[in-house]
């Protein structure tokens, strides 16, 4: 069974996941009881946080209908000032009105499809810093100009570095599911 | 009334699409039709693609089922895993050694990575997942062996036979209780190996720090019967840095070598001792004829801090040779006894083997363990 990584399990136990997210967190919680547990001892560190007053309660739902309702209440207003419709001669400009937001409206979506095109290859950031390997929590990590691509190991016990001083680091674990062995090894160039 | 809650509808959906997208065209898994393993299956799970600010995060948790298609046990596999797109300068591998499959037998292989970009770059694949080489039961090989898998799975395998063949001999010797005893002592040495963390850059120091550089000089540890000897070395150390290792080594044997690893270990101002690093010396640079002398040299800068954090302060380095690879492809590894004797069991890490085997015991007892052990 793949785990919801931690910073997932904390995220869901805050409430601040995605709604795809927490249905998936949902679907894996209802059948991992490793993992619930983890979600409760998450849940119970911010209600203790909460009572000891290092960070404050915020209610969200509250805040969330306050704002909901501030914003009818601005349409009502909006609706109770607004001008009868235009007749007569000056009805054209309801229509110009109608073609600037048209305008409006096609220009934001071209310029999103613009800047959402694939950009020229340019010459990569990490080309031009150093690269540097470091073992993190859950992995062996390669940062290069701000990228990173990190080899994680899965859920388990021990696990073994070793450094390889051609520039290359190595995390050796054995698998949880599959009881292999399994050797991660990232090499800077 | 309709048409605000159809725009409501779907800019809702945008903003989820925009959140979690599907991750199966970003990964590419090359296997070439002769290859004697086949791929059966790719489940990516959980894998998903997130935005974080103008960041892209692409966590892959990929299954991987392969079918051996030979006619021989496959003992192990590795993976290349290139991500050329957001790392140009890096690669990595999944390895999988201690395997036993046996011919048109399927066996799994787990990828868990993760890459961090920025939104804006160009399409197409961004893992490219291939087949670096297989290692079959009678050290026969296939595959490109870009990252030399060829002698890294050679070497765990032999490394393998050494150390099943001393806890057989203690289960022959003194049966559960002696294979049990024994396992309990390796664990608690495993336990107490102390640990350096590393960072490791090539051609630059790590930090940006200008600090005053000394060299100091390596000492050595001699292993009766190793084909090769140090000689003599230096690496420059500067605060909890080491940078520039250079090691003559001399060849013993009458065969040329292609290949020396050198295992080296850093001394702090308590006394404690850190296994660092491999210092592995090869290529068209490297050459090694019967009873010549030449030069490990790696342009890397290495930085050690403490597992919990604080800075190393190197007082001294020992080396040994950890590894020889012959001009004919065989090698030579040290034996058990040898690392005993010089007590560096406590501070190498177990091979893949080894510890494949303790967490056998951990798991499932003694037991367990001998009925492996029995298995060849």
């Amino acid at each position: 069974m793949t785990h919801p990584s931690e910073s997932i399990l904390a995220l869901y136990a805050g409430g601040d996941l995605g709604w795809l997210a927490r249905r998936r967190a949902e679907r894996h919680l209802a059948r991992c009881s490793e993992c619930r547990s983890q979600v409760q001892a998450f849940m119970s560190v911010t209600d203790g946080l909460i009572q000891w007053n290092e960070l404050p309660a915020i209610p969200w739902s509250r805040v969330a209908a306050e704002m909901r309702a501030n914003i009818r209440l601005g349409l009502a207003a909006g609706e109770c000032v607004r001008s009868e419709p235009l007749a007569g001669p000056l009805a054209w400009m309801s229509n110009v009105r109608t073609l600037a937001a048209c305008a409006s409206v096609i220009a934001v979506v071209t310029a999103g499809t613009f800047l959402q095109r694939p950009s020229p290859p340019s010459p990569p950031v990490a080309a031009r810093t150093g690269a540097v390997l470091r073992a993190t929590v859950d992995g062996i990590e390669l940062n290069q100009g701000g990228q990173t691509l990190s080899l994680l190991h899965a859920r388990t016990g021990e696990v073994t570095y070793s450094v390889g001083a051609q520039g290359s680091m190595r995390a050796g674990y054995v698998d949880s599911d599959t009881g292999n062995v399994t050797i991660n090894d990232v090499y800077v160039q | 009334m309709s048409s605000k809650v159809a725009v409501l509808i779907v800019t809702g959906f945008a903003a989820l699409c925009a959140q979690e997208t599907p991750l199966e065209n970003s990964v590419k898994i090359n296997l070439s039709p002769d290859s004697p393993l086949t791929l059966i299956s790719a489940n990516l799970g959980e894998s998903h693609v997130s935005q974080r600010g103008s960041a892209v995060v692409l966590d892959l948790d990929m299954a991987l089922t392969l079918h051996n298609a030979s006619m021989n046990r496959v003992r192990g596999v590795t993976l290349l895993v290139a991500a050329q797109e957001v790392t140009p300068g890096g690669r990595a591998s999944v390895a999988v050694p201690s395997l036993d499959v046996a011919p048109n037998q399927n066996f799994p292989v787990r990828i868990n990575l993760r890459l961090l970009r920025p939104a804006q770059m160009s399409g197409g694949p961004l893992v490219q997942v291939s087949l670096d080489g297989v290692l079959f039961q009678d050290y026969s090989f296939y595959g490109p062996n870009r990252l030399d898998s060829r002698r890294t799975m050679t070497a765990w395998e032999m490394e393998a036979q050494r150390d099943r063949k001393y806890f057989k001999s203690i289960l022959a010797a003194h049966g559960l209780e002696g294979l049990k005893h024994a396992m309990l002592e390796t664990l608690s040495r495993q336990a107490e190996r102390p640990r350096l963390d590393v960072q490791v850059s090539r051609g630059s120091p790590v930090s940006s720090a200008a600090l005053p550089e000394h060299s100091v000089r390596f000492a050595f540890l001699h292993f009766p019967g190793a084909p090769v000897e140090p000689v003599e070395g230096w690496a420059e150390i500067a605060g909890n840095e080491a940078r520039n290792p250079r090691i003559d080594v001399r060849n013993l044997s009458p065969r040329q070598v292609r290949y020396v690893e050198i295992g080296w270990i850093v001394t702090d101002r308590q006394g404690n001792q850190f296994m660092a690093a491999s210092v592995p010396a090869s290529g068209p640079g490297f050459n090694l004829k019967a009873g010549s002398t030449s030069r490990v040299l790696q342009d890397t800068a290495l930085r050690f801090s403490k597992s919990g954090g604080g800075a190393v302060s190197i007082a001294g380095m020992t080396g040994f040779v950890g590894q020889v690879e012959f001009a004919d492809g065989k090698l030579w590894i040290p034996e058990r006894e040898a690392l005993a004797n010089a007590q560096l069991l406590g501070i190498v890490a177990p091979s893949p083997e080894e510890q494949r085997l303790m967490d056998l015991y951990r798991k499932k007892g003694p037991k367990a363990l001998a009925d492996e052990l029995h298995k060849f």
